[in-house]
């Protein structure tokens, strides 16, 4: 496999995974909170950069401990959840900016950990990802009706009977993952467009769950490739051509919808004339 | 080296006494300004406008050189800030549309300074900023900008904390909701403008969230959220830009200044909250201790008073 057929593959995969636990995220207004995620990690990728361990596993190892901090800040009177979010995201940013600096040799660029570099993925990170993806299909096929039961009412899920945090859990456990193995693709900053955009668009254009989670993947794998076809022919990174190609199926769908509501068949107002019973 | 060096010493050389005002100017504002991020829980939108910003600055960057990143990172600014308005108001888009589209406007930056010479420095540089290199004709007009986010806040503060308390009275009061929140965001850009020259657009949500956040922690009062948000920023910065001093001089560990600024706004947020989780627990503890002795047998005439 050639280096460029192998970013193909983890454009696909990764971009197929983003897109699926990226409608759980979107329907459960996470974004924020995937946001924090994403940006948090970066610290954790870079230790794990700096000690020799695999990038994503220090990105898992940071993800834990944030998901831990953001639940307790959430808590806490007057904080809530934007606040632990904002502050975990800028802490961690600034625990990796330092340690990049103190950390005297380190084997990679922390930039290509900030905006990705989807050329250099190893068969590992492949494997990573899909194993997530694999994981997310069977929870989602699994707990489905719970998912779902909780997402659209909350009060409901609730009052029967059921507890909240285990799908919570369950959600932000996928997320998190979902982000470790998309960074060597696409970094800690952009990796929230892959996760956001897809699911987006796919709600724009589906009105069932089901079929969101299906369309959703489909849009995210072809911001993919089509991303990576894009790098290539004009020269630019990979993970901003795969980030705006998402944004512009986004778009498209947003368009789409937009023209779809406008008055195209004008016939379609009843209107009772002499012509209209002649030609029906 | 002595603390007092670090501490006071270190300021009489001419790069940090000006990083020193800079920061103290940029920091008290968005600690003010932050204040109605905090109340309004526009963390994310806030979030939004340092994505925003970036293309500006990579634009500016590599239109003007050096001195084009604060009109570009300005332009891109009240665009942003305008876009965002309307989004949030439309409602066309929802937290994830926002995030996409900023991602997006983020994307353009990077291919923008992946064409220039420098890759990697330069993305730094935008990234995590240059609070020690500020040039000393930048000083002016970094003041100036921030100064008028603080007037934009300064009036419209009551009507802005009216529509953060209750938006139903305050537009039946007869205050634009458009007009106040366009105010509040084109502040939040311009904060987010100079912020983004000095430590860099990744780590200036820091100076607008975690001030605000922790005079929420301190106080239930409103109006003094404000000079306690303002008072926090300042000794954040001053500490911070000491003990990046003292930790590249004195011990000869080269920590980037902005990053070390932004990890004590941090850390001071922490201790700030356990000595407030502390608090309530102590709180919660004699209140039952208060509570408890009706329910278990009637108590004797000493206990209550101890």
């Amino acid at each position: 496999m050639t280096y460029f057929e192998r970013a193909m593959l983890a454009a696909i995969v990764i971009g197929a995974v983003g897109g699926f636990v990226g409608c759980l995220v979107v329907l459960r207004k996470r974004t924020f909170f995937a946001q924090a995620l994403t940006h948090g990690t970066y610290p954790g990728a870079v230790a794990a950069a700096a000690l020799g361990v695999s990038v994503p596993l220090g990105a898992a190892a940071a993800s834990v401990v944030l998901v831990l901090v953001m639940t307790g800040i959430a808590r806490v009177r007057n904080q809530g959840a934007q606040v632990a979010a904002g502050i975990v995201l800028t802490g961690g940013f600034a625990a990796g900016a330092i340690l990049a600096a103190v950390v005297p040799s380190l084997p990679v660029q922390p930039e290509s950990l900030l905006v990705g570099s989807i050329l250099t993925v190893t068969d590992g990170d492949i494997l990573l990802a899909a194993a997530v993806g694999v994981v997310a299909l069977a929870l989602v096929l699994l707990f489905g009706r719970s998912i779902v039961f909780s997402t659209f009412d909350q009060g409901g899920f609730r009052a029967a009977g059921y507890r909240e945090w285990p799908i919570e859990l369950l959600v932000l456990g996928l997320t998190a993952a979902t982000v470790v193995s998309a960074l060597p693709a696409v970094g800690a900053i952009l990796a929230i467009a892959l996760i956001a955009a897809p699911a987006a668009a796919a709600r724009i254009v589906t009105s069932t769950y089901r079929g969101m989670l299906v369309v959703a993947p489909v849009v995210g794998a072809a911001s993919g490739v089509l991303g990576v076809l894009a790098s290539r022919a004009f020269a630019i990174a990979a993970g901003p051509a795969i980030v705006l190609t998402a944004t512009a199926f986004l778009v498209i769908a947003l368009g789409g919808s937009k023209l779809r509501a406008l008055p195209w068949r004008a016939s379609a107002i009843p209107v009772e004339t002499a012509e209209d019973a002649r030609t029906a | 080296m002595s603390l007092a060096d670090a501490l006071f010493g270190a300021f009489t050389l001419p790069f940090m006494a000006r990083a020193l005002v800079v920061m103290l100017v940029l920091s008290v504002i968005a600690g003010v300004v932050g204040v109605l991020v905090n109340l309004r829980s526009l963390e994310f939108i806030t979030d939004g406008l340092t994505h925003a910003v970036f293309p500006g600055l990579a634009v500016g960057l590599a239109v003007g050189g050096a001195s084009g990143v604060l009109p570009g990172a300005a332009v891109a600014a009240l665009i942003g800030a305008v876009l965002l308005t309307w989004l949030m108001r439309s409602g066309i888009a929802s937290d994830a549309g926002i995030a996409v589209v900023l991602t997006a406007a983020f994307s353009v930056g990077v291919i923008v300074v992946s064409k220039s010479d420098d890759y990697a420095g330069a993305l730094e540089e935008l990234l995590f900023g240059r609070v020690l290199t500020i040039p000393p004709s930048d000083v002016v007009p970094l003041v100036m900008v921030s100064a008028i986010a603080l007037l934009l806040v300064a009036l419209t503060a009551k009507q802005q904390v009216f529509r953060a308390f209750d938006a139903a009275g305050s537009r039946a009061a007869g205050n634009s909701a458009f007009a106040l929140d366009l105010t509040l965001n084109v502040a939040v850009a311009l904060v987010v403008v100079a912020g983004a020259s000095t430590v860099g657009s990744l780590l200036v949500l820091a100076l607008l969230v975690v001030p605000g956040a922790v005079a929420r922690l301190l106080t239930g009062r409103l109006w003094l959220l404000f000079p306690l948000a303002g008072l926090f920023a300042a000794l954040a910065s001053w500490f911070g830009l000491a003990a990046g001093f003292a930790a590249s001089v004195g011990a000869g560990i080269d920590l980037p200044a902005g990053s070390t600024i932004v990890a004590v706004f941090v850390l001071a947020y922490g201790v700030v909250l356990l000595g407030r989780l502390v608090r309530d627990a102590a709180v919660r503890r004699a209140a039952s201790r208060d509570a408890s002795p009706p329910t278990s047998s009637i108590p004797a005439a000493g206990e209550r008073v101890a």
